[in-house]
């Protein structure tokens, strides 16, 4: 009988791979599921792509031992698990694009850095601009990005005939495509492989991860959280961090503190499989609906939208909704009509007041919160795990992530992308 | 698919309105009331417009765990 028992893990390489094929005893989980200890140094709620980050940079860039992680449902169940994808660094205010750009690099080496093949795939995002007036604005965005060291091209109607030959530029469309802003190196990484590759990588370093845990309120002694009350009984910790994406504000709630989000459903689908059509990220926003499409490496288009547009945690996609994106889609490549959608479903998203994240202490000195992510979480994950990390074992945050406090507010130093104002549902 | 009550229409289409953001529930100022929120995942308070209908203003209860629309009624007062 094979053992389970914890043994140093195998790293992956095509040698590994050969032995493999004829030994038959290399494969093991890629983590060992762990029983709640007493205590830890750092407790992190909620298993999924920021929090497996978080800990597995607590564990490599700051030596801290005892570390588990705590998760309601399964790991990587949430939003990880419900993202299209993509990855992308195409934003014009500072604030973001340097952060976002951290984690564009940091997935750029992801795969050898966790030994896990996380599919990376530099494929390009364009923006499309369907009048020269958008095309001033796209410009202008570009150039912020150049401003920064961040690849950006702006792709007049010929250029983007060349880059994207299955979109026919030229095509009559009520919303004609003038031109596009293109990121080269931003693309899709494939999603799940984050959430396996960092838990794998964590657990290696002695990480405990913990599922079907909930926690249910905070231990407190002197105004210091002590642990966390859980279904599993109390686990002590020194420091907690909530990492639940789609949920903070039902955390904001659980410990009494208002917070600047609602929760929003973002959905997503995905069609049948098809021969290679698409070869980048396409995004086009016209009037007030949009759409972004990619194709699957097994060859499904992988589209999505804007908000559903009402505060829900259920989950459940508006049809309304799916109709306008699919519409959005027949708009932009015509030769999809005949298309069939295989599987459509929805996420929670924390909307902030400004469409920006939130990575700061919460109420108690030793309480942290990662979340906020609104539309960005997924392509935020390597750079949000290694700057939130470094908040909470030094107790001083990076430059990188210092504007992401929650007193922005309150001091009027909103990072609004879209200049939307206080609407968490137009961000 | 979800069915609103307009206090002028009476029931109709979800999709005959829009939503625009949850109302204040956090005791405070200005400030309170414009950016920050009590996230109840049973209960929220939502202020809408019958937007292709009548264009009324509504304020609209829901739980936002089922979807359910518990009451709805016209808006009164100063909006946000």
């Amino acid at each position: 009988m094979r053992s389970i028992m914890p043994t140093p893990r195998p790293r992956y390489s095509a040698a590994a791979l050969l032995r493999a094929r004829f030994s038959g005893r290399f494969w093991k989980p890629l983590w060992q599921r762990a029983q709640a200890k007493d205590h830890y140094d750092v407790l992190i709620v909620g298993a999924g792509g920021h929090g497996l980050s978080t800990a597995y940079h607590l564990a490599r860039d700051h030596g801290i031992k005892r570390i588990a992680i705590v998760e309601k449902n399964i790991l990587g169940y949430g939003n990880v698990a419900r993202n299209t994808t993509i990855v992308r660094s195409n934003y014009l205010l500072p604030e973001n694009h340097y952060f976002y750009e951290d984690s564009l690099r940091r997935y750029e080496n992801l795969s050898r850095v966790l030994n896990y093949n996380v599919m990376y795939s530099p494929r390009g995002v364009v923006d499309l601009a369907n009048s020269d007036d958008e095309m001033m604005v796209l410009a202008r965005r570009g150039n912020a990005m150049r401003l920064a060291g961040i690849d950006a091209e702006l792709l007049d109607r010929p250029g983007l005939a060349r880059f994207a030959p299955e979109l026919d530029p030229y095509l009559p469309r009520r919303y004609p495509i003038m031109g596009g802003l293109l990121q080269r190196r931003a693309g899709t990484v494939r999603h799940d492989a984050v959430a396996w590759g960092y838990a794998r990588a964590a657990a290696a370093l002695g990480v405990d991860i913990i599922e079907h845990c909930e926690v249910q309120g905070l231990t407190m002694q002197g105004g210091i959280a002590t642990g966390v009350e859980t279904n599993l009984g109390p686990i002590r910790a020194d420091r907690i961090v909530f990492a639940v994406a789609g949920h903070t504000g039902a955390i904001g709630t659980m410990l009494g503190v208002p917070l600047p989000v609602e929760t929003h459903l973002l959905q997503a689908m995905v069609s049948e499989p098809i021969k290679p059509l698409i070869g980048s990220v396409l995004i086009y926003m016209y009037g007030h609906a949009e759409v972004y499409i990619t194709q699957s490496d097994r060859g499904g288009l992988v589209m999505g939208g804007a908000l559903d547009g009402i505060p829900s945690y259920t989950r459940e996609p508006a049809w309304h909704r799916l109709e306008e994106i699919v519409q959005s889609a027949v708009a932009l490549l015509p030769q999809l009509a005949g298309i069939k959608i295989l599987r459509h479903w929805a996420g929670t998203n924390d909307q902030t007041m400004d469409g920006s994240p939130l990575i700061d202490r919460l109420k108690h000195d030793n309480v942290f919160l990662n979340g906020g992510w609104c539309y960005g979480g997924f392509k935020a994950i390597p750079a949000s795990g290694a700057a939130c990390a470094r908040l909470v074992a030094t107790g001083t945050a990076p430059d990188l992530i210092r504007h992401f406090r929650l007193s922005r507010f309150a001091s009027g130093h909103m990072i609004d992308e879209k200049g939307a104002g206080p609407y968490p549902v137009r961000q | 698919m979800s069915l609103f009550t307009c206090p002028f229409c009476g029931p109709r289409n979800l999709e005959e309105f829009s939503f625009h953001k949850t109302l204040p529930n956090v005791a405070g100022g200005e400030f309170e009331k414009i950016y920050l929120r009590r996230d109840t995942p049973a209960l929220s308070d939502e202020h809408w417009q019958h937007r292709y209908g009548c264009r009324a203003w509504l304020r609209v209860r829901r739980n936002p765990s089922s979807g359910e629309v518990l009451e709805v009624e016209l808006l009164t007062g100063t909006a946000t």
